[in-house]
């Protein structure tokens, strides 16, 4: 079976997951016009929201079953067929996946009964989907426009609540002003080479030797662009207040699932369109570094959790620059790795952080975990690793995935790089482990502290997915790895041969 | 049979017995945890027998665990890690039932961590794999960090956390000097492994990188330690531990760091390590440990940091026997090394045993309680007396062998460092003056009570360690001096 981009049924079957999902958010739609009033209907759709998942990630399987016959004759495509698509694609749906679990209870408790909520984390879903198969910058821009749309009314879903809307409006503003750079980024990346295709701009751009004024303008508007979609300082502004102002399951998908995304098309646009540009290696470099010192001391001085949460995510953004700065097939395979990681701990933390909280969570304090080991050991035991994995402790996958950003740092000559990774993940025990100190070795402020955290039945399930997966793939991330580097070793053979012209 | 598995043995025992404590009830949790302890010491306890001094690496035991990166779970045992893997067993179970009643809340916690950190202690000394090593080197800062801010005393929070990010800031920027060796050497041979033997042979001509590599792994190893500027963690960390968890550190933590300066530190980087300039600071450092330790030993109220402080000064000791590299000197250290963790260990039981009485670590709040308790002032006279390295002691065979041995190579630094011994006579007696003798002048006092067998049954074994390695050495020297002879010679191949 050799796919063709020229025939149709051949680039509707290279769309298949994309397709399938897209057929659920249909049904879903058509179902939530038709029941939306109780909490049962809300329950239903989040019930088919996880078949649509889950249909779409057999899809997703069965197209990287087959992946040895896919590879199409040299054709120019808009749509990627490698397997580094595919792990993306596992990995937004898994976002989601997990999202749908602890959304249930969440909902439910904050009188959120809008059942449209599931069709909006399906279109994000979708537009991630597209973001991380497009190998063509109108493509990239689709998925990405679909996806932000869909996120910013999740961020202010919580339309009672000022800083919900205050979170979406915000999200909103500056989103739509990094789509505008974006697009002009496009532009001029057009007007330089003539076509908007990634593996056709990887030739143009070797033929041209010295890239032109024009393109180097280009690639620079898209960097800016992409820099805002993962919240790397300085242009992280927008994140701390709209992380903390959505709801807490929207924040788990926002930190974990748009911001692979983004980085998923930032690899693919780096690696197949630039990867004879050596300046952006420069570039990323700084923004980097910026964005470990930044984030991780940002962190430092939040009291409240959540808000903690997103500087620690902004600290991850920069550690997982690191690794597209490292570039190369190593660089690839180690960002795999490590997003497959965060997305994990970041959800297990913000999904018990959705169990202590009330109305938004936004105004619980580190502090106010005090004693939770003691009336709630579970709970406290799964925050307790995702903090580990979050510092990079090893035995989780957390620490597997920053191994692995500094093999491929240092292999790329970036040692100094990798120091200041090092260096800035010890200041992030400092925010990290005062969680831990809290929940094992404070007592309680009152008696029953703790009496109303709960998670139900499917949130469990969502932290023990979690924390068996933490400590799985961190004593035994060999498939992992085989996964991600035959991902990794595709992106980078995509873009040798697209730097031979046709 | 038993050479092959002991070591895995060793290392899998203690981590199946932590989650054994844990899902039992509560209230076995003690007896399970000494049982296994005991399993686990009894398991060890052959290796004395079994090993042969050659020099080389012995029951060493090799699988493959993440082969895309060359990584293996390799194990292995010489005459430097031998000593040290027995005192961690060793130690043990007695620290365990020096907890039995000191521990009194979250128990079943307690014991599971105790038993996960030798684990932790065990893998850091018998890993042959970079990987291996650093993972375990990282391990057993969880189980301590939480026996520390757990059950330690007022001041715990910060203890623990200082702990951890002092020695966490070290740790990584180790890890950073390994993968850039392992790169190192994959780029010489082609070959991709974490593997020890092959980091080594492949660590030449690494050029001025090996400057930032020697920084980075000395650094780890000098915050453990702890080498004089980068101490302060330690007095927080011992005076605040509970007393298993200070016998722990003192006896067993703090032999990591000079172990990783004989395993990794030195051999890899000769060249640096053997400049005259790196020699002259880190001796400088280390005399100022040992005298600088002395001196603040001597001025504290609190017996506890008292003795916590005494360890920065042994540790000193230590250090000046690595780098004058001698036969003698290194044979020391390592003599220090065990003989630090018997006497310390056993003052920080004696000190934890005063503390469940009266409830003080003040030294003032005691005096004259030789004659309501004879028994503990006769046992505390022996280890203090052990610990000053009064001829007959273990202490005296190991500071002797390091200033004789020391003594060839930097004279006026050895010189200095005797003045040690008799500043640690001046602290110690002072203090045991003060404690035991002198007049009985508080009335809660009276009513203490004397050792219970318990009490004995954790102190007997140490005095044994005591007075045997005080009066007949030899069949340590013998066991450790191939390996401490083949590092030598690594070291100097000229002479």
């Amino acid at each position: 079976m050799s796919l063709d981009p020229a025939v149709y049924s051949d680039l509707l079957l290279s769309l298949l997951p994309e397709l399938v999902l897209t057929g659920w958010a249909l049904v879903l739609l058509l179902f939530v016009a038709w029941r939306h009033r109780t909490a049962r209907d809300l329950r239903i759709a989040g019930w088919l929201t996880l078949v649509a998942l889950l249909s779409t990630a057999i899809a997703v399987w069965w197209l990287w079953w087959n992946r040895a016959a896919l590879q199409g004759p040299g054709t120019v495509a808009m749509i990627a067929l490698d397997d580094f698509r595919w792990v993306a694609d596992w990995v937004f749906l898994g976002a989601a996946a997990l999202t749908v679990l602890i959304s249930f209870a969440y909902l439910e408790r904050e009188q959120l009964l809008i059942p449209e909520y599931y069709v909006l984390l399906i279109f994000a879903t979708l537009g991630m989907m597209v973001m991380a198969a497009g190998a063509d910058l109108i493509v990239i821009f689709l998925g990405l426009e679909l996806m932000s749309v869909a996120v910013y009314v999740l961020a202010g879903l919580d339309r009672r609540r000022a800083r919900s809307a205050e979170a979406a409006l915000k999200y909103f503003l500056l989103g739509a002003f990094a789509s505008g750079f974006l697009l002009y980024g496009i532009a001029l990346a057009y007007g330089a080479t003539g076509t908007t295709n990634l593996g056709l701009i990887g030739g143009q751009v070797s033929i041209m030797g010295k890239p032109s004024v024009m393109l180097l303008a280009g690639l620079a508007l898209l960097i800016v662009g992409f820099a805002f979609k993962i919240a790397a300082v300085p242009f992280h502004m927008w994140a701390p207040d709209v992380y903390d102002g959505s709801p807490t399951p929207v924040t788990a998908f926002m930190a974990t699932g748009v911001k692979a995304a983004a980085f998923a098309a930032l690899f693919r646009v780096l690696n197949q369109a630039f990867a004879p540009v050596a300046a952006w290696h420069d570039i990323l470099w700084w923004l980097a570094v910026v964005t470990m010192i930044g984030g991780n001391l940002f962190a430092l001085g939040q009291r409240s959790l959540k808000r903690m949460l997103a500087y620690s995510s902004v600290a991850h953004a920069g550690y997982l620059l690191v690794a597209v700065t490292a570039g190369g097939a190593a660089g690839t395979s180690a960002f795999l790795v490590y997003v497959i990681a965060y997305t994990l701990m970041s959800l297990g933390a913000f999904a018990v952080l959705s169990a202590k909280g009330r109305a938004g969570e936004s105004d619980v304090l580190i502090d106010d975990l005090a004693g939770l080991a003691s009336q709630r050991p579970w709970l406290a035991f799964a925050l307790a690793v995702c903090m580990l994995s979050l510092l990079g402790f090893p035995g989780t996958a957390g620490f597997i995935g920053k191994w692995y950003i500094l093999i491929a740092a240092t292999s790329a000559g970036q040692n100094t790089l990798a120091a200041i990774l090092v260096l800035t993940s010890v200041v992030s025990a400092g925010y990290y482990l005062p969680v831990i100190m809290a929940m094992y070795m404070k007592p309680q402020p009152v008696e029953a502290a703790h009496a109303g955290v709960h998670l139900d039945r499917w949130g469990r399930t969502a932290v023990a997915v979690v924390v068996v997966g933490l400590l799985l793939f961190g004593v035994w991330p060999n498939r992992l790895f085989d996964l991600a580097k035959s991902a990794g070793n595709s992106v980078h053979a995509t873009a040798e041969t697209a730097a031979t012209p046709p | 049979m038993y050479a092959r598995w002991v070591l895995t043995a060793l290392l899998a025992w203690p981590l199946l017995a932590g989650l054994i404590v844990l899902l039992l009830p509560a209230r076995l949790a003690k007896y399970v945890a000494l049982a296994a302890s005991l399993v686990e010491f009894v398991i060890s306890v052959p290796l004395w027998w079994t090993f042969v001094p050659n020099g080389g690496m012995q029951f060493l035991f090799d699988r493959a665990w993440i082969p895309a990166w060359g990584i293996h779970f390799t194990v292995g045992l010489d005459g430097i890690s031998l000593f040290l893997v027995l005192l961690t067993t060793f130690l043990m179970p007695l620290s365990i039932l020096g907890s039995w009643t000191y521990i009194t809340k979250r128990e079943a916690g307690f014991y599971a961590l105790l038993l996960v950190l030798t684990t932790g202690m065990i893998g850091v000394f018998v890993a042959l794999d970079l990987f291996l090593f650093y993972v375990m080197w990282e391990v057993m800062l969880i189980p301590m960090y939480f026996i520390i801010g757990v059950w330690g005393g007022d001041n715990r929070l910060y203890a623990a956390i200082k702990f951890f990010i002092y020695t966490f800031l070290g740790s990584l920027l180790m890890l950073v000097a390994i993968i850039v060796l392992y790169l190192h050497a994959a780029r010489a041979t082609g070959v991709y492994s974490f593997g020890y033997a092959h980091l080594l042979s492949n660590a030449k001509d690494l050029g001025p990188a090996a400057w930032w590599l020697f920084g980075a792994f000395f650094l780890a190893f000098a915050i453990k330690v702890p080498i004089f500027p980068l101490h302060t963690w330690l007095p927080d960390a011992h005076v605040e531990a509970p007393t298993a968890g200070s016998v722990i550190l003192a006896g067993v933590l703090l032999k990591m760091g000079t172990y990783g300066f004989l395993r990794f530190a030195l051999p890899f980087f000769p060249a640096v390590a053997l400049n005259q300039n790196v020699q002259l600071v880190i001796v400088v450092l280390s005399l100022i440990g040992i005298i600088y330790g002395g001196l603040v030993a001597m001025v504290q109220p609190d017996f506890k940091k008292l003795v916590a402080y005494s360890s920065v000064a042994h540790l000193g000791f230590v250090m000046l026997g690595i780098w004058a590299l001698t036969l003698q000197s290194v044979q020391g250290a390592l003599l220090i090394m065990i003989n630090h963790g018997i006497s310390t260990g056993a003052l920080f039981f004696l000190v934890g045993m005063l503390y469940e009485r009266r409830h003080s670590r003040l030294i003032e709040a005691y005096g004259g309680i030789a004659r309501v308790v004879p028994l503990f002032a006769a046992i505390l006279t022996i280890v203090s007396l052990s610990s000053i390295a009064l001829p007959g002691t273990n202490g005296f065979v190991g500071e002797f062998l390091v200033l004789l041995g020391s003594f060839r190579i930097y004279p006026i630094a050895t010189a200095l460092a005797t003045s040690g011994v008799i500043i640690a006579a001046a602290y110690l007696l002072t203090a045991l003056q003060r404690v035991i003798y002198n007049p009985l002048k508080h009335p809660a006092n009276e009513q203490l009570t004397d050792l219970t067998p318990r009490e004995l049954a954790v102190l007997i074994p140490l005095l044994v360690g005591i007075l045997w390695l005080g009066i007949y050495p030899k069949p340590f020297l013998q066991r450790m001096e191939p390996s401490a002879r083949s590092l030598i010679e690594q070291m100097r191949p000229q002479q």
